[in-house]
């Protein structure tokens, strides 16, 4: 069973049994690979260093718009101006907070320094965001009748399953957080 | 929003901690866009709290006003100045997932008081 995350000591700390961890690694391997930017032909090796994408739409995918929103209602055509300028680092970034998690991973006892921290939160928060938009999470009372779900031996069909896993990766972003605040406010 | 279990319920009395910002610093009244974070049943409370916090610089008193703006009322400008320092604020809050958009303020809609940031 995991451990909730809590300040201590040694900074932030948590725990997570073997197959916990086989289940969140596969989780965030899937948001990296959603996010992976298109390969380009013709690409402007310059422009992409610098993260331009003049080539770039607005995702199809609903949990893709929620992950790399427009930036202005009501203005499409602004908003795409600024996705191409910016969309190719965001994606970036969202994918270097979740290798962070994916590497720390690879141990059962998590101690994490405030950067990895960071990270963590951000890249739990991408999963429940995904998560959230194949369990068709709209409002707030789809979002309580998904928290009904919270024992495992009522897992029958992907929806279920879904939610579990859901609730699980919810648990543990607030007990990271909680344990983020506690440590800003030690310092403050 | 999703609730977060260490929401007390003193935080509505303790707004006199205020923190001047980066924001407030950055901010002028001739050049009114602002930064508007919109409700989601997803992200936690306290998380969007955080990211007030540790982003912006905001006190705890402030962040959580904040968020329970955005939580009740569905959306809270929680920055405003130029177009481009709101966009740069946009994409950073992209990147923690919340989401964020910019918007011309209304004349006289930039924030109330002088301060460049709008207090809930």
């Amino acid at each position: 069973m995991a451990k909730a995350f809590k300040y201590g000591l040694k900074g932030i700390t948590g725990y997570l049994e073997p197959a916990e961890r086989e289940l969140l690694r596969g989780l965030v391997d899937d948001v990296i690979s959603m996010l992976e930017p298109e390969a380009r032909e013709n690409q402007d090796p310059l422009a992409a260093l610098i993260g331009l994408d003049m080539e770039v739409k607005e995702p199809k995918d609903r949990a893709l718009q929620r992950l790399l929103p427009n930036v202005m209602k009501g203005d499409d055509a602004g908003s795409l101006e600024f996705r191409q300028l910016t969309e190719r680092s965001l994606r970036e970034g969202k994918i270097g907070a979740l290798r962070a998690v994916a590497l720390g991973l690879d141990k059962d006892d998590l101690v994490l320094t405030p950067e990895q921290a960071r990270y963590w939160s951000m890249g739990l928060n991408d999963v429940r965001l995904v998560l959230a938009e194949r369990l068709d999470i709209r409002d707030e009372a789809d979002a309580d009748h998904v928290h009904l779900m919270q024992d495992w031996s009522q897992a029958e069909d992907v929806e279920s399953y879904l939610a579990l896993v859901y609730n699980f990766t919810t648990w543990l972003q607030e007990s990271l957080v909680q344990a983020m605040l506690a440590a800003r406010e030690r310092k403050a | 929003m999703t609730p977060s279990v260490a929401i007390g319920t003193d935080i509505e009395e303790r707004s006199d901690t205020e923190q001047q910002s980066s924001t407030d610093v950055l901010a002028a009244p001739d050049i009114p866009w602002n930064l508007v974070i919109w409700n989601d049943p997803v992200n936690l409370m306290s998380y969007v709290s955080y990211v007030f916090q540790s982003y912006f610089g905001y006190s705890e008193a402030k962040a959580n006003k904040l968020m329970l703006e955005v939580h009740r009322k569905g959306r809270s400008i929680v920055a405003h100045g130029s177009k481009e320092q709101v966009e740069q604020h946009a994409v950073a809050m992209h990147g923690y997932g919340l989401w964020a958009t910019v918007e011309k303020a209304a004349s006289g809609n930039a924030g109330p008081g002088k301060g460049g940031v709008q207090r809930g």
